[in-house]
């Protein structure tokens, strides 16, 4: 029998930060009906400017993360702003389309300007440590555990229990009708926008410290498992979109114990993702969500 | 005045035009291009013929049927593989045999890719083989491909992941004489899928683009067609990458999710309602970045990021692509040397409103 122990906490922890950008799919397709595919951009440039602030310029830590967290934030709400109303009335897959564009800018931007040299970027709760046992946690994985529920917590308090959260609720359903019943449309999705670009950039900065700041990977591969998961919730249930980003996480980690499959492991979001995708769609469950 | 009644097909769409266009765009392609270009331009040349292939291929799906497919890119690692497998199986087999059975097993391959599709569509079909691209690519790499042993499996855990070339065949060993043979491979291509988008299947494709339930009702064959166009696709991609592993040889690194990607985008960008838009897609795709590089000396990143905005902008305000562009600017300058008349003209902008 494999010792699963040592994968549970990198497992959760990653489970974790899957969890957050696929929280934020989830409230910014609610909100305007666009499936981000440059979340993933958003947190690699966030990351990226956060290594850069610190080691060329000196920057204080906390300072560097905060503005790389504002600036994913500021971008991704820069982006909703100004193509948001154009591509409103678009097809799904022509706002996905265009936000796959944008992620390609992005892409070319950080490959020229960084380059493609390894670097490293360890968050100072790296450093403090918990060891009881066999249980060996450090803070960023932590916080990588925690932060997500928290964050969906208080995600669900917004939308249910706050003006701006129900407006947010009234645009998933119809758009043009919350416009004619005077929801604030372009602020709710500034909003929607900003919050999700923030949570973008948070676990943009936890993935890139907890498993690598290689460009293209934090850009389309290691992201992937966010969007399974927010599948997974059919871009719906943040609490199902919450669990499955964990269950994904601890199977792409404890398979790493069973030595005849471990080198697979890292297909096991895609896999996931095309038997959800392909189980609802043959149940007929995708036309109501994603057309 | 006689009208034309007879149904639409290749023969009624070859206009004196069109065959003269193709074929001076052949002739072009095979006896001025290698005249005139150094050995490093032609190797671009090469890269970009066969993958005009590939852009042809996407084009089909996305352009005549609206399918999405994002797993296009590791349709031609398929295509490589099983050309090199084909090969080390019937030791000897000629060039064309391994092309035409490429062909048929990447087609197969393209049917098994293409099954969400009789349920799934839009985003979701998109997104289905974004993951099968993942996940293909992330195989590709603990596989080591294209591991190369003998037989049809031929796996060997302990050859390294190199790279892997299939010899060329016996009329075609020189670098530019393999050129002209791919420029007639993908001018059989191009042809194949006219044939398909005049014919039949091209009416059938067009029905379920604008309405599955309309096209049923009209008694299309949704399954048959949707299944046909995902193997028509997939097998011509195929074959470019049997090409391209018989050109320069492929590595594991060749083929990374990005590319799918990019692949979407440069397509897009092109044109995916006009066959000519593939050749376009293809420019972008290998060549604009080679000028970018060695004639302005601008970093092949700066081209991502032009690739982006392209995008950006074919989806919000030219959905047919630069080929578009390229032939109002031919109808352009065709009238001001008076090529082009007006009735002339009338009848393009006719001819494209019905073919879109």
């Amino acid at each position: 029998m494999p010792d699963f122990k040592p994968y549970l906490v990198i497992g959760l922890a990653l489970g974790g930060v899957y969890a957050m950008s696929g929280v934020g799919l989830v409230v910014l397709y609610r909100t305007t009906g666009v499936l981000n595919l440059f979340y993933g951009a958003i947190g690699a440039l966030g990351s990226l400017v956060a290594w850069q602030l610190i080691n060329e310029y000196g920057w204080n830590e906390w300072v560097s993360f905060l503005a790389a967290i504002l600036l994913a934030g500021v971008l991704t709400f820069l982006y909703g702003w100004i193509l948001g109303p154009p591509l409103a009335d678009r097809d799904p897959l022509v706002k996905a389309s265009a936000s796959l564009g944008f992620a390609l800018i992005l892409l070319g931007f950080m490959q020229w300007y960084w380059s493609t040299e390894v670097r490293t970027i360890a968050l100072p709760t790296t450093n403090w440590q918990y060891v009881r046992a066999w249980l060996n946690i450090n803070w960023t994985q932590a916080i990588g555990m925690i932060f997500p529920v928290v964050i969906t917590i208080l995600t669900t308090v917004l939308l249910n229990r706050t003006k701006v959260g129900t407006g947010m609720r009234a645009l998933a359903d119809n758009r043009d009708n919350s416009a004619l019943l005077g929801i604030p449309v372009r602020k709710v999705e500034a909003v929607a926008w900003f919050g999700s670009g923030i949570m973008f950039g948070i676990s943009g900065l936890l993935l890139a410290s907890l498993v690598s700041m290689e460009i293209a990977a934090l850009t389309f591969t290691l992201p992937v498992a966010a969007l399974a998961a927010a599948l997974i919730g059919r871009v719906e249930s943040l609490w199902v979109t919450l669990i499955a980003a964990f269950v994904i996480g601890l199977m792409q980690s404890t398979l790493g114990a069973v030595s005849s499959v471990a080198q697979y492991r890292s297909t096991t979001p895609f896999v996931a993702a095309i038997v959800v995708l392909v189980w609802f769609g043959w149940r007929g469950q995708t036309s109501r969500r994603i057309a | 005045m006689s009208v034309d009644t007879r149904l639409p097909s290749i023969l009624t769409a070859a206009t004196p035009r069109r065959i003269v266009t193709f074929v001076v765009v052949v002739l072009i392609a095979l006896l001025v291009l290698p005249a005139v270009l150094s050995t490093y331009w032609m190797k671009i040349m090469f890269e970009m013929a066969a993958y005009s292939l590939v852009t042809l291929g996407l084009g089909l799906l996305v352009g005549r049927t609206g399918m999405y497919s994002l797993c296009q890119i590791p349709m031609v690692a398929a295509g490589a593989w099983f050309a090199l497998r084909v090969h080390y199986l019937f030791d000897g087999v000629p060039f064309p045999l391994i092309l035409v059975m490429t062909a048929i097993l990447t087609g197969l391959l393209g049917v098994v890719i293409g099954l969400p599709a009789l349920r799934l569509s839009g985003l979701y079909l998109a997104l289905v083989t974004l993951m099968a691209a993942g996940a293909i690519t992330l195989l590709l790499t603990v596989v080591k491909f294209p591991n190369s042993n003998k037989g049809f499996w031929g796996f060997d855990k302990r050859v390294p992941s190199g790279q892997n070339v299939l010899p060329r065949p016996s009329l075609a060993e020189s670098d530019i004489a393999f050129y002209r043979y791919t420029v007639v491979i993908v001018a059989i291509g191009f042809l194949i899928a006219a044939w398909h988008i005049k014919g039949k299947p091209g009416r059938a494709w067009g029905a379920i683009r604008q309405s599955e339930v309309t096209a049923t009702a009209a008694g299309v064959n949704n399954t048959l067609y949707k299944l046909w166009a995902f193997a028509l696709s997939a097998a011509v991609t195929g074959v470019a990458g049997a090409i391209l592993v018989a050109g320069a040889g492929v590595t594991t690194q060749q083929f990374p999710v990005e590319q799918s990607i990019l692949l979407l985008a440069v397509v897009l960008l092109g044109g995916v309602y006009n066959l000519w838009g593939a050749l376009v897609a293809a420019f972008f795709m290998r060549v604009l970045p080679q000028i970018l590089d060695k004639k302005l000396g601008l970093p092949p990143e700066v081209l991502t990021m032009l690739f982006g905005l392209g995008v950006m902008q074919v989806l919000l305000m030219q959905p047919k692509g630069v080929v578009e562009d390229l032939r109002n600017l031919g109808i352009f300058i065709g009238t001001k040397l008076g090529l082009v008349g007006r009735n002339e003209r009338k009848a393009l902008a006719a001819a494209e409103g019905g073919a879109a």
